[in-house]
């Protein structure tokens, strides 16, 4: 075992550059991969918060409605037709129905209060219409209903917001998977500079190598010095990486966009803990498995 | 103690064969000559006994066992048995001479006590008393192979197999090791000894196993380098 560190610490020493250049490229390539895991549960919970908020608004016609398919106010053997189909499809949770003067009232909150207030008002409860707020089940599954409502009497309109999020989830998208492709071109950088580090160290020892061999030393024995150094190299890798998306949760996302940009729930410290057990566990993959497969060539007893 | 066979050896890529259809018997205890010109199949033969490579045909036992079928993680075990001496001495350069010996013991795992124990009295055996903390630079070539020796020695193995070890000393520095492996012969270990050198075969009068091309064309109890008419 003393030799063994001994060899350990020696190896780490003799190949400095070698080592600081593989930690290096696993920093960064486990930085990128834990970046683009951290965008996929951004993602995720963007998608669960907007998604569970996810709402069909299905417009009521109003007396003069701008759509010609509305022939006049919506009537109440319509509206009781429109809750009969919401009611009975199978991708609806739930719905309520607003009143003209909850749309008023939400009209009036979102502007000016007051503004609408009086007898000479420019808008009034009257204007406003009635209309129906469909809560999905699942927010991919909406065309059923949509097509559903669309044609009937004393339907207006739909408004679907998934128009509003579609771009928000496709630059993500595009942020998460150009991060892992970067990283995918970074690992396998990481993997050729574990493999140089390899053979250059199998060279530097091949004295003390052969004498092992010759002396009956067991392959576990020859290969530990190999396994530790890359295990050392992993974890400081792992450890950079892990620090970087710490300071990229603390100072990106806690101390600046989460106060900026409030209309979305933002990652916080468990999806760091994933991220980082993730890259914790790719890490001394990525070391150990090309040392294993190279010192079985090179120290092959 | 090691039985060859009907041992044939071709390397790939080489028409004719290093060694072709050879049987040898060294009982424990024996000290033998594996005399022969270069490419005689000396190196060869002593590669087939510590398995570093396997015959193409026949087979080869060490200690009863049958060398070619062990499976790979046994075979430092096969090596644990045997010491190895070579001509160029492959010593650790950065590494004093108990160092050197420990090293040996240190990497198959020996306590720490035993090995303070069993490096000094190794040393003192080839003559190395008081030499412990030189650097092999310091060392004469004939103190060199002597620390060889001792490394090869120290975990007390059944065989010892050297390979030209007087190859790179002068007549005078190779007798002393030919004293100090008879020595060790004598404590019962096999040694098997491959070499050119002529004065120290006539001189030890020990069995004589001649290879030419590959082919046993001598074996001979008390021989001499060459033919003794």
């Amino acid at each position: 075992m003393r030799y063994t560190f001994t060899e350990l610490g020696q190896g780490l020493r003799r190949n400095i550059s070698m080592h600081l250049a593989v930690v290096l490229t696993l920093f960064v390539s486990l930085t990128l991969v834990g970046m683009g895991v951290l965008l996929n549960q951004q993602a995720t919970k963007a998608a669960d918060h907007w998604g569970s908020e996810l709402q069909i608004t299905v417009w009521l016609c109003k007396d003069r409605d701008q759509n010609a398919a509305c022939v006049g106010e919506v009537t109440d053997a319509q509206k009781q037709a429109i809750t009969d189909v919401v009611e009975e499809n199978p991708e609806v949770a739930g719905y309520h129905f607003e009143s003209k003067q909850e749309a008023f009232d939400k009209l009036k909150e979102t502007y000016a209060p007051g503004k609408f207030d009086g007898p000479n008002s420019v808008i009034t409860a009257d204007d406003m219409p009635e209309s129906l707020w469909i809560q999905l089940k699942d927010p991919e599954k909406y065309e059923g209903i949509t097509s559903a409502v669309i044609g009937l009497d004393g339907v207006s309109g739909i408004r679907d917001m998934r128009d509003t999020l579609a771009p928000i989830y496709g630059a993500i998208n595009a942020l998460q998977w150009g991060a892992l492709g970067t990283a995918l071109f970074l690992v396998v950088a990481a993997l050729l500079l574990v493999a140089n580090t390899i053979r250059l160290a199998a060279f530097a020892r091949r004295r003390e190598i052969g004498i092992m061999r010759l002396v009956g030393a067991s392959t576990i024995y020859i290969t530990l010095p190999f396994l530790l150094e890359a295990l050392v190299t992993a974890v400081l890798g792992v450890a950079l990486a892990a620090g970087a998306l710490a300071a990229f949760e603390k100072f990106g996302i806690q101390d600046r966009i989460q106060g900026e940009l409030t209309f979305v729930p933002w990652i916080g410290w468990p999806e760091v803990q994933y991220a980082a057990v993730a890259i914790a566990i790719l890490g001394p993959l990525l070391t150990l498995v090309p040392t294993l497969v190279l010192t079985r060539k090179y120290l092959k007893v | 103690m090691i039985r060859f066979e009907k041992v044939s050896k071709t390397y790939p890529g080489q028409g004719h064969s290093a060694l072709d259809n050879v049987s040898i018997d060294v009982e424990k205890g024996e000290f033998v000559f594996l005399v022969g010109a270069s490419g005689s199949g000396k190196s060869t033969a002593l590669r087939l006994v510590l398995r570093e490579a396997r015959p193409t045909e026949g087979r080869v036992y060490v200690a009863g066992k049958e060398i070619n079928r062990l499976a790979g993680w046994k075979v430092p075990r096969l090596r644990r048995q045997i010491g190895t001496v070579f001509q160029d001495f492959r010593l650790l350069p950065n590494k004093t001479v108990t160092e050197n010996v420990a090293f040996a013991l240190q990497v198959i795992g020996k306590s720490r006590s035993e090995i303070v124990k069993v490096v000094p009295e190794t040393l003192e055996l080839v003559g190395l008393e008081g030499k412990g903390e030189r650097m092999p630079d310091e060392l004469s070539g004939g103190e060199q192979q002597r620390v060889a020796i001792a490394r090869a020695f120290v975990n007390r193995p059944m065989i010892l197999i050297a390979d030209e070890p007087t190859g790179n000393l002068d007549p005078a520095t190779s007798v002393g090791i030919m004293k100090l492996l008879d020595r060790i012969n004598r404590t019962g270990t096999t040694v098997v000894m491959a070499t050119h050198d002529h004065g120290v075969v006539d001189q030890m009068r020990k069995r004589v196993v001649e290879l030419s091309a590959g082919q046993v064309v001598r074996d001979q109890a008390q021989g001499g380098y060459g033919f003794s008419h």
